[in-house]
């Protein structure tokens, strides 16, 4: 287990005139679970790469517990990572794959027997124990995967690439339980890369948002959600994502624009912007009334609007504002 | 992992040394006159000339049994494909009575050894007044290379999505437009790699071709072996005859070299 | 697979290959296994023997020679193309502006006609005018392949590598290309050491492609002709004739067409048995 520092981690491909990442100023707590949430070509995978060892920093260091590990492989590090795709070795049963990388570590015979059953037992697969990994399904082989990333007792890092990917759609939200139990009860540190904001959220103890631009910011899921600090945060985090209008419309003197999530705005009679029904999407409903997300198109732009499907599409509707944050070139100010 | 690669490396330089050498040794003897190569040992020619070449460009018997070993090729290439072509589709899009012990009893035509067939070849080809002529060579040829086209080109078709067969003919196109419009074209791969192998196959066999050709269709392979005994060894024409037939081997694959390797790959082994 | 709809009207799309097949291999094959039972002193008079030319055969000390000739060869080649030719693929650069050129450089050898590799490594390896003779000789080894039957063996084995092992770098190259990064990621950071890269992420990747090489070269180095042929021409002595050439000098050069016809059909047997042997114990350790 470790803490994690970045500090001004930059990386630029050799010859290449422009860095993908420059000036990443970042810590990860000891035991936490964290998620780097970004679009694809924002830089992601090559922090992920820096952080496994298989790239080597242009600039600025990384640490593991105030240690300098920039220019040391992975594997002294003692890093483990899991793929998009199960990465398993083939031709061996599942405790084969589990025993694999404690094999280098000095662990006696029946040590390493007893930790493949706690991992097995933790992640609930002693019933394939036995079992070649080219007879799982893919849900087993990354469970198994994961149990292979897990298996060290002395692993300072476990990194998680996009891992529900490859999962067949079913049971994507249980591997992603497991995965968020596994990690509390051993208490290690975790980095979950993912574009599914959906999946940072509900996994993670703290999301970070990258973009080309950098770190936009670092926060709880509710810290991301209620107080984004930059419009592409409030834009790319929530379904729908936040609404926007200029801040003239609702008198606010300072920044330029207004933010404000779906369920802080409804529908009224009269309101601050007035506009038309253009859809309804029903979720669930409340009490028997149907409940999801009105979109009403405005001068400004369209408004999703979450509560009660009180408005028929086409209708004239005016817009109240509950709550907003502020934004003034993009960064928020209030 | 480096250490491996640069061990790796160093067996491939060595092995690309080892390839290198008998060829360079070809050439050399290509360009030297005959009798520096019995005369002396020269690593280098002495007194490089292109009077071998000249020999052959100039002798009908050499430039003419290139021409019929041209021949027999293309034409065993263009059977090959005309017939492996419905198959390997068939094959990848169908399951079919017997389909399964008809691939495997293919594959094992790959496995019969030429010498076997000699004399019934012979034998039919002389009842069929086809001996000596590049047809004969070209569809005993077939015995190898039918086989082993269906079962590269029933890889890669096996790879195209299905539904795109689906969605052509909703679209509206019917069956041959669709085959010869959409699905060869995005195959062309397939197809040059399936050339490749054929024409690879049919150019390098000798006992075949020289078994069913006698004066008419001598291919360029005979008229060298029967220099060899006939003129007393004028190694410098032999050798230069040699590098002539590994040219068109390299003209082939240079043009199916994308393709090569994805052609290795996907050869489906059951 | 088993998706694919039954359709017995698909027969109409094998029909051409069936029936080129059927021409230039079973008819071939019947009238082999025909003349197999029968003594045939010209066509027109013809008696059946019975099993008579298969028992004759096999206890014929020069076919059971030629074949266990032909075991040791073919044994010796896969020993030695196989594990070489992997390791040559493991040098390929992946992604390198070379790598085409040494993909075509490789194939080389492959679209040479076998009578000129022969005809190469004849003037190669010749004692007194070859590169590779002469280099031996000056080394201090009396070192004469048309003499020497160990010498002729040994020249005829460096000649099938240089010939054949392109064909195993380029099949395993394409599985090892096949192979995704992540694999070799993922083996460095569980401490596997380059043995254990090796044996628990590439060969298990390779094994289909390398299935098809062993089987590719199984086949043809058991069928061998045209390169010993001109090289060797079978000698010295007996020391160097393989299976083929004893077959084609008794079909073409002595005309016994009955005891070459059982000479054929038990050759014939034997690869299907040594392919069948080969491919049922690869897919059955895959049960």
């Amino acid at each position: 287990m470790a803490r994690v520092e970045l500090d001004k981690l930059t990386f630029a491909y050799p010859g290449a005139d422009e860095a993908v990442l420059e000036d990443i100023n970042l810590t990860i707590e000891n035991g936490e679970a964290h998620a780097l949430l970004g679009a694809s070509g924002a830089g992601k995978t090559t922090l992920l790469n820096l952080l496994s060892g298989l790239l080597v920093p242009t600039s600025g260091s990384i640490s593991f517990d105030g240690r300098d590990v920039s220019r040391q492989p992975g594997r002294e590090r003692k890093v483990a990572q899991v793929f998009q795709f199960p990465v398993l070795y083939e031709s061996l049963s599942v405790e084969d794959n589990l025993a694999f990388p404690l094999r280098k570590s000095g662990m006696t015979p029946d040590q390493i027997e007893v930790r493949v059953g706690e991992i097995a037992d933790e992640l609930e697969i002693s019933g394939i124990r036995n079992r070649r990994s080219t007879q799982l399904s893919l849900f087993e082989k990354q469970l198994v995967a994961v149990g292979k990333a897990l298996v060290r007792p002395d692993v300072s890092l476990v990194l998680l690439d996009e891992p529900l990917t490859a999962v067949e759609p079913r049971v994507k939200w249980q591997l992603r339980q497991t995965l968020k139990k596994v990690q509390a009860d051993l208490d290690v540190t975790m980095v979950y890369v993912t574009h599914d904001q959906t999946e940072a959220l509900t996994f993670a103890d703290r999301v970070t948002v990258l973009t080309v631009d950098g770190v936009l910011q670092t926060g709880t899921p509710e810290e991301i959600y209620a107080t984004p600090q930059h419009e592409f945060v409030g834009h790319f985090v929530g379904s729908p994502g936040m609404n926007f209008l200029p801040n003239h419309v609702v008198d606010e003197a300072h920044g330029d624009k207004i933010g404000f999530r779906p369920e802080w705005v409804q529908l009224s009679g009269t309101g601050v912007v007035e506009g038309q029904v253009v859809r309804t999407r029903a979720l669930s409903s409340q009490e028997g009334q149907p409940y999801g997300i009105t979109t009403v198109a405005t001068d400004h732009g369209e408004i999703n609007v979450r509560g009660t499907l009180s408005a028929e599409e086409g209708a004239t509707t005016g817009l109240k504002v509950d709550q907003y944050v502020v934004f003034a070139d993009g960064w928020r100010v209030a | 992992m480096s250490n491996l690669r640069c061990y790796s490396f160093w067996v491939l330089l060595g092995y690309c040394a080892y390839l290198v050498l008998p060829l360079y040794w070809l050439l050399s003897m290509a360009f030297s006159h005959n009798a520096d190569i019995v005369g002396q040992f020269e690593v280098v020619p002495g007194s490089p000339t292109l009077e071998n070449f000249a020999e052959i460009f100039s002798n009908p018997v050499w430039y003419e049994a290139f021409g019929n070993s041209l021949s027999y090729v293309v034409l065993n290439t263009l059977i090959s494909l005309f017939v492996a072509i419905p198959a390997a589709y068939v094959f990848s899009r169908y399951r079919f009575l017997g389909d399964r012990q008809l691939f495997f009893w293919l594959l094992t035509n790959r496995m019969a050894p030429p010498a076997v067939f000699l004399l019934p070849f012979f034998q039919i080809y002389s009842a069929m007044g086809m001996f000596d002529t590049p047809l004969a060579v070209a569809l005993a040829h077939c015995l190898f290379t039918v086989p082993l086209s269906v079962w590269i080109l029933e890889g890669f078709f096996s790879a195209v999505p299905r539904e795109l067969d689906e969605m052509a003919r909703l679209d509206g196109h019917s069956f041959w437009h669709f085959f010869t419009r959409i699905f060869l074209p995005i195959n062309r791969g397939a197809i040059g790699v399936t050339l490749f192998f054929c024409f690879m196959f049919s150019w390098v066999e000798l006992l075949l071709a020289r078994t069913l050709s006698g004066s008419e269709a001598k291919p360029i392979v005979v008229v060298m072996t029967r220099t060899v005994s006939a003129s007393g060894l004028d190694w410098g024409v032999l050798a230069a005859a040699g590098v002539l037939t590994v040219l068109p081997g390299i003209l082939v694959v240079w043009f199916v070299r994308r393709h090569l390797v994805k052609g290795f790959a996907l050869g489906r082994v059951s | 697979m088993s998706s694919r709809p039954y359709d017995n009207r698909a027969w109409l799309g094998v029909l051409p290959v069936v029936l080129i097949v059927a021409f230039s291999a079973v008819i071939p094959l019947m009238t082999v296994v025909n003349y197999s039972v029968q003594d045939i002193l010209d066509f027109n008079s013809r008696f059946f023997v019975g099993f008579e030319w298969y028992r004759e055969t096999l206890n014929d000390p020069r076919f059971v020679d030629a074949f266990l000739r032909q075991i040791g060869f073919s044994a010796t080649v896969l020993a030695l193309e196989i594990p070489l030719g992997i390791f040559v693929a493991k040098g390929l650069p992946k992604n390198s502006r070379m790598t085409p050129f040494l993909l075509v450089f490789l194939a080389v050898p492959l679209l040479i006609p076998w009578n000129v590799v022969g005809t190469i490594w004849q003037i190669f390896a010749r004692a007194d005018i070859g590169l590779l003779g002469v280099a031996i000789n000056a080394m201090g080894i009396d070192y004469n392949y048309t003499s020497e039957p160990m010498h002729a063996w040994l020249t005829l084995v460096a000649m099938d590598i240089w010939h054949w092992t392109s064909l195993v770098a380029l099949l395993s190259f394409a599985g090892l290309t096949s192979i995704p990064e992540p694999y070799y990621q993922a083996a460095e950071l569980d401490g596997a050491n380059r043995w254990q890269v090796l044996r628990f992420v590439e060969l298990p990747r390779l094994k289909g492609v390398l299935t098809i090489a062993v089987l590719l070269r199984l086949m043809d180095s058991f069928m061998i002709y045209t390169e010993p042929f001109v090289l060797t021409g079978g000698g010295p002595g007996n020391t160097t004739t393989f299976l083929s050439q004893y077959l084609a000098t008794m079909a073409v050069g002595q005309f016994d067409l009955g005891p070459a016809a059982a000479f054929s059909v038990i050759y014939f047997l034997f690869i299907l048995l040594f392919c069948w042997l080969f491919y049922t114990s690869v897919v059955a350790r895959d049960e």
